[in-house]
């Protein structure tokens, strides 16, 4: 077989021309949806989450010495009036403007785990584009961000209750009243089989899944972008006998306990969300659909 | 027809392929270890051993009630599954995943956390570290 090098130039440049004309028809057109309701299509969070960890380790720099408390506690009071709005902390839900951001605000009790602190700290001086993330080097001093750097470090080794104890105010907003629970409870047998359409609407519990920032700490099947573990994993929930290991798994207590965990755990480190009935029901439908892997 | 001309045969392909992909080789390697220069060791528990912590969990039945990845059976849906244990944020969804804390909730669940389902299964010390070496061999 011969090919003409200028048929086959010819031909390379008009398969080019063509890939750029659609690529230019495609952002025209308007076709990829920018609306935050909706989050990215697997392929692109998972190209964007790549690229930004390749851009912030390519440029991020060694750390000094964190491990003194007095930064850690100096750490605590910047995060809890500038960062927590967004990433929420140990035991306590962000605020309201954060469940509407896409892609969601990290949470971060478990990022020290992967991140190195050079890292990190560049994500707070330089901030990210296009997810919100601010930078904060002409807000905050070298020495602060390092501080706050150095809290995010110690998150990993810090139990809800600890972290009260640097914001307590926090968790006063959050806390309600722990109810009586059985203590341990009745050993359970295998949930009933439910029929998921019967407690909520499954397409809106997948929406508000999003909506909450479930994903931000569980693996979710279904759901792009939950890949965390910083809860236990979600698949198999429907056939799980116990809901956080403290309460028998029925749909009244699974509602229950998405609506304010720490009412039926005042310990658990999952927070209050502010999830109203209806979205409870309707996670919950969703949440039955996950059947055991096998 | 000009006189540089490329002559494709099925061999010449194949052999061009692979000598691209060879020459990506190094990149391709590159970026591998990229990714797997982050996969620090697992974390170690003081005078635990993840060897005779698996054993001890098939000897102590924690698959009758959870999912434990390397472990025959595949294990049971009361309580969550394990897979990813030693990079888990939380234990029991209450305490932060440190050595000690783990070997804390081994030895006695109920004295953590009073509403929890999981029993106290009478570990010795030694053998709480030994599971929680294991555990955190889950990544």
């Amino acid at each position: 077989m011969r090919i003409g090098l200028r048929n086959l130039i010819l031909a390379a440049a008009a398969v080019v021309a063509l890939a750029a004309a659609g690529a230019a028809l495609f952002v025209h057109l308007g076709i990829y949806d920018v609306a935050a309701t909706r989050q990215h299509t697997r392929p692109v969070f998972d190209l964007l989450e790549y690229a930004q960890r390749r851009a912030v380790s390519r440029r991020a720099g060694p750390a000094p010495d964190l491990a003194d408390s007095r930064r850690v506690q100096a750490g605590a009071r910047i995060y809890s009036r500038h960062c927590l709005q967004c990433h929420g902390a140990p035991g306590i839900a962000p605020d309201a403007l954060a469940y509407g951001m896409t892609p969601e605000p990290a949470n971060l009790v478990a990022t020290a785990r992967e991140w190195p602190a050079g890292e990190i700290y560049w994500v707070v001086r330089h901030g990210i584009k296009m997810t919100g993330m601010p930078a904060w080097n002409r807000h905050l001093s070298d020495e602060e961000m390092w501080d706050v750097v150095a809290f995010v470090m110690a998150l990993p080794q810090m139990s809800p209750s600890e972290y009260a104890t640097f914001d307590p105010q926090a968790r006063e907003r959050n806390a309600a009243p722990a109810e009586a629970a059985p203590q341990p409870p009745p050993m359970a047998a295998a949930p009933d089989r439910v029929t998921p359409a019967a407690i909520g609407d499954i397409e809106a519990g997948r929406r508000a899944i999003d909506g909450y920032l479930c994903a931000t700490c569980h693996v979710i099947p279904g759901v792009v972008g939950a890949q965390r573990a910083v809860g236990p994993p979600l698949a198999g929930i429907a056939g799980r006998r116990y809901i956080a290991g403290i309460a028998v798994n029925t749909p009244e207590n699974m509602i229950r306990w998405l609506r304010d965990p720490q009412r039926m755990d005042p310990l658990s480190a999952m927070p209050n969300l502010g999830v109203s009935e209806q979205d409870a029901r309707d996670i919950a439908a969703y949440l039955y659909t996950l059947e055991d892997p096998e | 027809m000009p006189d540089i001309a490329l002559r494709l045969s099925p061999q010449d392909g194949c052999a061009s392929m692979k000598s691209f992909l060879l020459r990506l080789a190094p990149l391709a390697l590159l970026l591998a270890l990229a990714g797997c220069g982050r996969d620090a060791p697992p974390v170690s528990v003081a005078g635990g051993d993840p060897a005779r912590g698996k054993a001890l969990v098939r000897d102590f039945g924690c698959a009758a009630c959870h999912v434990v990845p390397g472990i025959a059976g595949h294990g049971s849906n009361v309580g969550p599954p394990l897979q990813k244990m030693g990079v888990r944020a939380y234990i029991g969804g209450v305490l932060p995943n440190t050595p000690e804390d783990m070997v804390r909730w081994l030895r006695d669940p109920p004295a953590v956390d009073p509403r929890t389902a999981m029993p106290n299964l009478g570990l010795s010390d030694a053998e709480a570290r030994d599971i929680a070496a294991f555990l955190y061999t889950l990544r």
